[in-house]
């Protein structure tokens, strides 16, 4: 027992030394004490940060849903279903990963007294090695909702970063993330929402069913332009949370009813005719008339789009008109290309956020309020189910 | 249905946004107003017209218990209601505070079959009120619409910005 009790001492004076810098002193000197046929004694540790592996192919992050919930951007490994990391944000955050998969940028806000005091909105920057914090930009006052996915993007090249203001006239700041501040805020009247497209391009939805196209003209100043309206606002509005690419500039519009009105986003846009969900299925189109019971859109996040093979992924349910807020029983998979319903796969209990990695061997994430599904995003079958926190935002790599 | 009669409609959001703010505050947000007119460009009354047919929900509401979900006047309502945290359908709980602006919906009443404006304001600067969450989108509009849109968190000018819960203030009959 005294033995036992002097080995101990020695060898945490062998532990100190190593901290010190002594060559493999605590190893070599409690190993001789120890003895043959004993366990060898545990190495002394350091604490210290898993290094991140970057916002990898199949990975996919979330936020809190709301004022219910915690802040936080969850990032987990849809291989494994696991977290990998987590980032701190206030309520109602935004997010977007920079095009070097390291890089995250969270639009949020602070009061100095939690909720009163003076008010802070910031674009805070996480990145380097271990995804800490690396400064914030100071913002005009944002848009606090329920999350939206299109209330802050990122230009296709990662340079200018885009934040919807409502305070409560609608307008958008134009930030430079390279040099990193906010260069302009433009108006939008009546619009609301940011869709980039191009070098410096972004187009916002209006209250009239109009789209507005702000860019920059030959003397870098920001120019709006509207559309003539092209869908019926007050009956069947366009979702918020609709496809948009910035990209490519495609635009997937899809209203409460489940019309699709592709639109190729650009100074000056092109609309292609609109085209509906249920027709793809062979069903008659969803109409507002109350009392039609059939398959509509619906959920917080209802739409996820794979490039390469141009399929658009859509939580459906069944129920009356104005209830697109309500889950998906089905997932449905549609070729955008020729309008025609691929697959109808059903998800283990009602989804309300949807997405989907851009890989060749791309997984389809559906979120319920409680739980993360991942599937395989050609078959449809579920590999792997984790518990979650209520998720608000949703992103997949590359999307 | 009945005919929307703008001038009336307009009259009762008038008194009704009388009622509730003081000529101070009413001078302290004008300037607001006027940065935020472009925001609002069809006004509730735009919003109201859209609800005047009968919806699924209102075939389905009750006049006689506000705390749930399908009381009548809840048709635009997401969120949690006041009634079960302390306050009341058009009463904050103590505590918190209701917001100045709102979203603006059209609600039938099953027992005259009329349509009124109700006005859903946020109460604001208490912690969040879990109990008795409800999520009825009648004719609820999309956030680039906000005079319709229950997202969006309505607490501008109060002391504190946290939301709490929501009310349902009848404006008066929208016709």
């Amino acid at each position: 027992m005294k033995r036992m009790q002097s080995d101990r001492v020695v060898c945490g004076v062998a532990a100190l030394l190593a901290l010190f810098g002594v060559p493999r002193a605590d190893r070599a000197w409690c190993s001789t004490l120890n003895g043959h046929g004993s366990p060898p004694v545990l190495q002394s540790e350091t604490a210290d940060i898993t290094p991140f592996p970057g916002f990898t192919a199949h990975d996919l992050a979330y936020s809190g849903l709301d004022a219910v919930t915690t802040g936080g951007i969850r990032i987990i490994d849809g291989d494994t279903a696991k977290t990998v990391a987590t980032v701190y944000s206030s309520q109602y955050a935004n997010f977007a990963w920079a095009p070097d998969d390291h890089t995250l940028y969270v639009s949020e806000t602070y009061w100095a007294l939690g909720d009163r005091g003076r008010r802070e909105d910031v674009l805070s920057i996480y990145g380097g090695p271990t995804l800490r914090n690396e400064g914030e930009i100071t913002l005009p006052e944002r848009l606090i909702s329920d999350p939206k996915t299109h209330a802050f993007a990122l230009s296709p090249d990662g340079h200018y970063g885009y934040v919807y203001s409502f305070q409560p006239a609608s307008s958008v700041s134009v930030v430079d993330l390279y040099g990193r501040k906010v260069i302009t805020q433009v108006e939008i009247p009546g619009c609301g929402l940011v869709f980039p497209f191009g070098e410096r391009g972004f187009a916002s939805l209006c209250a009239d069913g109009s789209l507005a196209v702000s860019d920059v003209n030959a003397k870098d100043r920001y120019i709006l332009r509207r559309s003539k309206p092209f869908f019926d606002v007050l009956n069947d509005p366009v979702m918020d949370e609709s496809v948009a690419e910035s990209k490519s500039g495609l635009a997937l519009f899809v209203t409460y009813d489940g019309w699709v009105h592709p639109v190729q986003l650009a100074d000056t846009p092109r609309f292609a005719p609109p085209w509906s969900i249920e027709q793809a299925a062979g069903l008659s189109p969803a109409t507002s008339t109350a009392g039609q019971i059939t398959w509509r859109p619906g959920g917080q996040v209802p739409f996820a789009y794979e490039r390469s093979r141009n399929r658009l992924f859509v939580l459906m349910h069944e129920g009356p008109p104005w209830t697109f807020e309500q889950g998906g029983t089905e997932i449905w998979v549609l070729d955008v290309s020729h309008h025609r319903l691929l697959h109808r796969w059903a998800v283990p209990q009602s989804a309300y956020l949807l997405a989907v990695t851009q890989d060749a061997h791309p997984l389809l994430f559906a979120l319920s309020q409680t739980w993360l599904w991942v599937m395989n995003a050609e078959s449809g079958e579920v590999g792997r189910a984790a518990p979650i926190v209520a998720p608000g935002m949703v992103s997949a790599k590359g999307e | 249905m009945k005919r929307l009669h703008v001038d009336k409609v307009g009259e009762r959001l008038t008194r009704h946004l009388a009622g509730r703010l003081s000529r101070r505050s009413v001078l302290a947000r004008f300037g607001a107003l006027l940065v935020a007119a472009p925001a609002f460009p069809l006004l509730p009354v735009q919003r109201a017209r859209a609800g005047d047919a009968a919806t699924d929900f209102s075939r389905a509401a009750q006049t006689h218990d506000d705390s749930a979900c399908n009381y009548w006047r809840y048709c635009g309502m997401d969120g949690n209601l006041c009634v079960c945290c302390g306050g009341g359908p058009h009463s904050c709980p103590p505590g918190s505070q209701p917001s100045p602006t709102s979203w603006i919906g059209s609600c039938i009443n099953p027992d005259d079959q009329r349509a009124y404006l109700v006005a859903y304001h946020d109460c604001c600067g208490a912690s969040a009120c879990t109990e008795c969450s409800c999520t009825n989108t009648d004719h609820a509009m999309p956030i680039y619409r906000p005079q319709a849109n229950n997202h969006v968190t309505w607490c501008f000018g109060t002391q504190g910005f946290q939301y709490h819960c929501s009310l349902a203030v009848l404006v008066g009959p929208a016709e």
